[in-house]
């Protein structure tokens, strides 16, 4: 059995007989009380997100994840089909799980997918992807005079971030995936 | 994220963090133009808080001698400022860095974050209650903020705020009295009829907590902000008891969007048993395996020497600023956050 030190994103938590993916975890200590997990996570089975609270130190049946660098090739339906570059294996992927992540995905990107049983059940993103801008309108004098300083921009995978108005079409730009923002040119 | 990189080319973290400096401004304002004043107290202690379950940073200061005395970062500035009290001081306020260890690196905590905290002598926990919503309301008028934002709440905090007795609010949510469940044993019995595992090891605070934050704390102050008031005694090292039922204290916590902002107390200022109550606190660190220090007796000396009615409360600042800038993070808040140094 593990404890709430093994809880990560990414790690499947067996919880009254359903399986979850932990989508997302806080440590809390609730008026200076002792430490607790609050863990938000989904159910392998239908999606759905439920959240849970352990002490720290709590017993949590954790099942066994295999984390794997692999790299994602294409949407194939309502599925993401990935690739590992050691074994050429392919693994698909399906959407409900991928989330809201989906949309950095682009092609050729080198991601960890976690998988329980060979079934992939969730995927980590690097802190920062490089795209190529495909459409970025062109400054307008007087923009910043406005306090128009940003403009919306689309990359190459279709994802539309904000960015400064400087940014050109053809140029390279780092997102930054935690907050789905622009963050330096490349 | 927060770094001079993040703040040069993003325009959304550049504003959060220009407000967060208004912020700051507007709280010296408001409390200057209530008649307090601003302390300035140690951020290294050498006899730091009891707090079982926190953990001060140690550091070691080194004399000319090459003697070694060890200190800790506060992780609160209330003794020194409860010493301000009992030197005659009687509205004062402190922006302070407090500092804690094992705690996140991210989410709603940094090792590192400001508090604002303020006492009022003579003054009770209704005062602060009253200072803490007047307090969010000029700022936020001042910043033109109509709602306070978290995760997926816009809750509205320019109205009158909620108050409710802990009582009450297990009333409302659990459907029990809390009277019946004031024991280790009684409360071990709610947790697992709720569904909840319980240890042997669990302390009666374990244990009202996996209730509370399981049935209760993401509701509190989603549409309004809420005061929760009067906690089980035995969870008050620092609060003085009700007067008309002696099993809870005067101890009051803020909500607003489900987060936990501010944690205050009708101050104990009976030397006695505030001396008896940091004892045992302290030999629940022992027992707990953290380390020790002996109890500040110059805060007792302080008390024994007579501070009338008080009222102070410690509200977390960095969160504050999360609710007014609607930002996704407490890192997003903070300028060079311990998460962004490490990565």
């Amino acid at each position: 059995m593990a404890s709430t030190s093994d809880v990560r994103k990414g790690v499947v938590i067996k919880h009254q007989n359903d399986l979850y993916v932990v989508v997302e975890f806080q440590h809390i200590n609730p008026g200076k009380g002792s430490a607790f997990v609050r863990t938000r996570m989904k159910s392998l089975a239908n999606g759905k997100v439920i959240e849970i609270t352990y002490k720290t130190s709590e017993t949590i049946d954790i099942v066994s994840v295999l984390f794997q660098n692999m790299q994602y090739l294409y949407k194939n339906g309502d599925k993401y089909v990935f690739m590992d570059m050691s074994s050429y294996e392919q693994v698909e992927m399906d959407g409900d799980l991928v989330g809201n992540d989906a949309k950095f995905l682009k092609d050729g990107l080198g991601v960890v997918v976690g998988l329980y049983e060979e079934r992939p059940v969730n995927i980590q993103l690097p802190k920062k992807i490089q795209y190529k801008v495909v459409e970025a309108p062109p400054a307008v004098r007087g923009d910043s005079a406005s306090g128009n300083v940003t403009k919306e921009i689309k990359l190459d995978n279709g994802l539309l971030v904000h960015a400064p108005i400087f940014i050109k079409e053809g140029e390279e730009i780092l997102v930054n995936t935690e907050t789905g923002e622009y963050s330096a040119r490349a | 994220m927060s770094t001079f990189n993040e703040l040069k080319n993003n325009p959304r973290l550049k504003k959060v963090y220009e407000e967060r400096l208004q912020i700051l401004h507007l709280i010296r304002n408001f409390f200057w133009s209530q008649d307090f004043v601003e302390a300035e107290t140690p951020i290294a202690l050498r006899l730091p808080g009891q707090e079982p379950y926190l953990n001060p940073i140690p550091v070691d200061f080194i004399d000319p001698y090459q003697v070694s005395h060890k200190f800790y970062l506060r992780t609160s500035p209330e003794y020194s400022l409860k010493k301000l009290l009992a030197a005659g001081w009687q509205r004062v306020f402190e922006i302070s860095k407090c500092f804690r260890n094992v705690e996140s690196f991210g989410g709603t905590h940094n090792p590192e974050f400001t508090m604002i905290e303020w006492y009022r002598a003579p003054g009770t926990y209704w005062d602060f209650m009253d200072d803490a919503e007047n307090l969010f309301k000029f700022i936020g008028k001042k910043l033109n903020v109509e709602k306070l934002k978290y995760r997926v709440f816009q809750i509205d905090y320019l109205n009158d705020w909620d108050r409710i007795s802990v009582k009450d609010l297990w009333k409302k949510y659990l459907q029990v009295n809390l009277d019946d469940y004031l024991s280790v044993e009684q409360m071990k019995k709610l947790v697992q009829e709720n569904g909840f595992a319980v240890d042997m090891k669990d302390s009666y605070e374990d244990l009202f907590y996996k209730l509370f934050l399981n049935k209760i704390e993401t509701s509190l102050g989603i549409d309004r902000p809420i005061f929760i008031y009067d906690y089980p005694a035995q969870m008050c090292s620092l609060s003085k008891l009700c007067e008309n039922d002696n099993r809870y204290a005067q101890r009051a916590e803020l909500y607003i969007g489900g987060l936990e902002l501010a944690n205050g107390f009708g101050e104990l200022t009976d030397p006695k048993v505030q001396k008896f109550n940091l004892e045992k606190d302290r030999s629940l660190r022992e027992q707990l395996g953290k380390e020790i220090w002996p109890v500040d007796e110059d805060l007792i000396t302080a008390l024994d020497s007579g501070i009338s009615s008080a009222g102070g409360i410690a509200l977390g600042v960095d969160r504050m600023v999360v609710l007014f800038t609607g930002a996704r993070d407490i890192n997003e808040v903070i300028f060079q956050s311990v998460a962004d140094q490490i990565n």
